[in-house]
């Protein structure tokens, strides 16, 4: 078995995979990655790592997310933290005014999403390139003020407390409980994300952003498109947001906007960002991959303090240090695999699968529309 | 009834004049050509019609309908579809999804079968300016006398009323340009109305019955090929005045 290379092995499940005129991915790949990631908390690793993956998890919705807005459609944000934290205080103001139980109250901070991703589009989506960025960059900083004034309501720096999805659970289980919960979310959301991407609406994100006058002169509307397109990113990135709410952070706080205090202010507008260059923009799996790298690194080698024993000197990196270090590997990766390490993965698999003939796809398509 | 009707489109930006009082019509089943030297507001005119810039004074009427100072996308949608001089590929997309994109709007969804298998139909429009074969190929790999035919398959995905073809010679070399010129020539036989803007005078006489010359922004002359020709204004403004 050892002598058989990866690259045939995955060969041979990849072959019956993706239509080229709508960019399919390898599912074979994904669906072994679900299957390894399911029985994670069996392997007999560490529970309390479990907590890194169940926020790299949600986040990874966040910037699946923004993918489909930046990477497909081409209208940049920079402040995807917005949907983040609305998402977690939309179902933290509904629990603490109202009382209502969190299944109800995660549905109304998803149309909250959206419905705020509408209304700040209409006229944001006017502006393009750097102009479109800056302004969307602005909107969760102006947030974190406006929460800092209202304190009596949202609780100001502390935020708003958010009960336990799994309250009956002791702890480890709650750990595995959460574990999965994430995991499903993740799945079910970027196979609906990736579905849409690939769609034939998604070719049309895909001509708004390679050129819009060009989709407009196809008579598309491509106002309505790039709503569309924001609409949707929104109401997954408050998806994500009100479950880390619930699960990670236990509470709706101005951190999931801005944090001031942290290493990283603007952690949740820059991790989606980061991760998506990683993996590779505009693939949707790429930034899902990316978070997974970047939060690994980011959560589980970054420590306090490490101290090294170096031929009897003694060497201290502290926390800034560390993250300088994480910053320059995360830099290096980005230059050996500038279109980002999953979409270069994706693409030596996909060097090896034979093209097929399109007339063989056309007459799939037509047999299974009769069907 | 005309199929496209100009009148009086008037555009200025700043105190230049671009189109000044601009009128003409189109009867459906012909080919016009528009031409004039550089910076004569041929393009700026095209854009006026379809809706990419907003006229100051005048009208645009398709089959007698006003569409005036309508969006873009509304425009193509009620049949008046153009090409680019410069071409817009949708880079990351393969050729036949390009011509997907078309039939994706309103107008390209209007006959059932074209809803069920748009890429039948895009195919056939890619056969029909010889692009089958790259079909699968990402149109960033097109050479540009691809894309130009690429710009033209687009466009007649939409099956228009009349089509404004903005230099479709534009940088090709002379086989591709014969090739385009049969393309359009095919295009005319099934019945197709169009107005074309081009420099290439040879290939353009070739096709057109009727020529509008431009220059400053006015229609200085119109009339046949030959007409245009001798016409000693027309010869003028592109050779300059005999002293």
């Amino acid at each position: 078995m050892q002598t058989v290379p990866i690259a045939r092995y995955f060969r041979k499940i990849y072959t019956n995979i993706a239509t080229h005129i709508y960019d399919r991915p390898p599912r074979t790949l994904a669906f072994l990655i679900i299957i390894m990631l399911s029985i994670l908390p069996y392997s007999g690793m560490d529970l309390i790592k479990l907590e890194i993956l169940i926020s790299a998890n949600l986040i990874a919705i966040l910037a699946a997310s923004w993918d489909l807005l930046v990477g497909r459609t081409g209208q940049i944000s920079l402040g995807h933290a917005l949907f983040f934290g609305l998402g977690a205080y939309t179902t933290a103001l509904f629990i603490k005014y109202l009382g209502w139980p969190f299944w109800i109250t995660i549905p109304i901070s998803v149309i909250v999403g959206a419905g705020v991703a509408l209304t700040i589009g209409i006229p944001c989506l006017r502006l393009k390139g750097p102009y479109l960025a800056l302004v969307t960059m602005a909107f969760p900083l102006a947030l974190q003020g406006f929460l800092y004034y209202y304190r009596d309501i949202f609780g100001g720096e502390t935020g708003i407390g958010l009960p336990k999805i799994f309250p009956g659970l002791r702890f480890f289980d709650r750990i595995v409980a959460n574990y999965y919960l994430s995991l499903a979310l993740l799945v079910l959301s970027s196979i609906i994300i990736y579905k849409i991407a690939t769609s034939k609406t998604g070719i049309i994100f895909i001509s708004i952003l390679d050129d819009e006058i060009g989709a407009k002169a196809c008579a598309i509307n491509t106002t309505k498109y790039k709503l569309m397109s924001l609409a949707i990113s929104g109401l997954f990135g408050s998806l994500a947001g009100a479950f880390y709410g619930h699960i990670v952070s236990g509470s709706a706080n101005p951190r999931l906007f801005v944090d001031t205090t942290a290493l990283m202010p603007m952690e949740f507008s820059l991790i989606p960002i980061i991760a998506a260059v990683l993996g590779g923009v505009g693939t949707i799996y790429g930034p899902i991959v990316g978070v997974y790298i970047y939060q690994i690194l980011y959560r589980y080698i970054l420590r306090d303090v490490i101290t090294f024993n170096i031929f009897g000197y003694i060497v201290t990196v502290d926390r800034h240090m560390q993250l300088f270090i994480f910053i320059s590997f995360i830099v290096l990766l980005i230059v050996k695999w500038p279109r980002g390490v999953a979409r270069a993965i994706v693409e030596k698999l996909e060097d090896l699968e034979e093209p097929r003939e399109l007339e063989e796809i056309l007459k799939e398509k037509t047999e299974s529309k009769q069907m | 009834m005309y199929v496209l009707e100009v009148k009086n489109l008037t555009k200025s930006f700043g105190g230049l004049v671009a189109v000044n009082n601009v009128s003409f019509q189109v009867d459906e089943g012909e080919i016009v050509g528009i031409i004039g030297p550089n910076g004569a507001g041929k393009t700026t005119l095209f854009n006026l019609i379809t809706g990419f810039l907003k006229p100051d004074f005048g009208k645009v009427l398709l089959k007698g309908e006003d569409i005036t100072g309508l969006p873009p996308y509304k425009i193509a949608n009620k049949g008046l579809v153009r090409t680019f001089q410069i071409v817009r590929p949708f880079r990351h997309l393969p050729t036949i999804a390009n011509v997907l994109v078309s039939l994706q709007s309103y107008r390209g969804r209007r006959r059932i079968e074209w809803i069920k298998t748009p890429e039948r139909k895009a195919m056939e429009m890619l056969e029909d300016v010889g692009l089958s074969d790259m079909a699968l190929e990402p149109a960033e790999n097109l050479s540009h006398g691809d894309l130009k035919r690429l710009e033209i398959a687009r466009a007649m995905a939409l099956e228009p009323e009349i089509v404004l073809l903005d230099e479709p010679f534009g940088g090709l070399n002379p086989v591709e340009t014969e090739y385009m010129v049969k393309s359009i020539q095919r295009m005319h036989l099934d019945g197709h109305t169009m107005v074309i803007v081009e420099h290439k005078l040879h290939a353009l006489m070739k096709l057109v019955k009727r020529v509008l010359v431009m220059h400053n922004g006015e229609i200085i002359a119109e009339g046949t090929p030959k007409e245009i020709a001798k016409n000693k204004k027309v010869i003028e403004v592109y050779l300059g005045k005999v002293v």
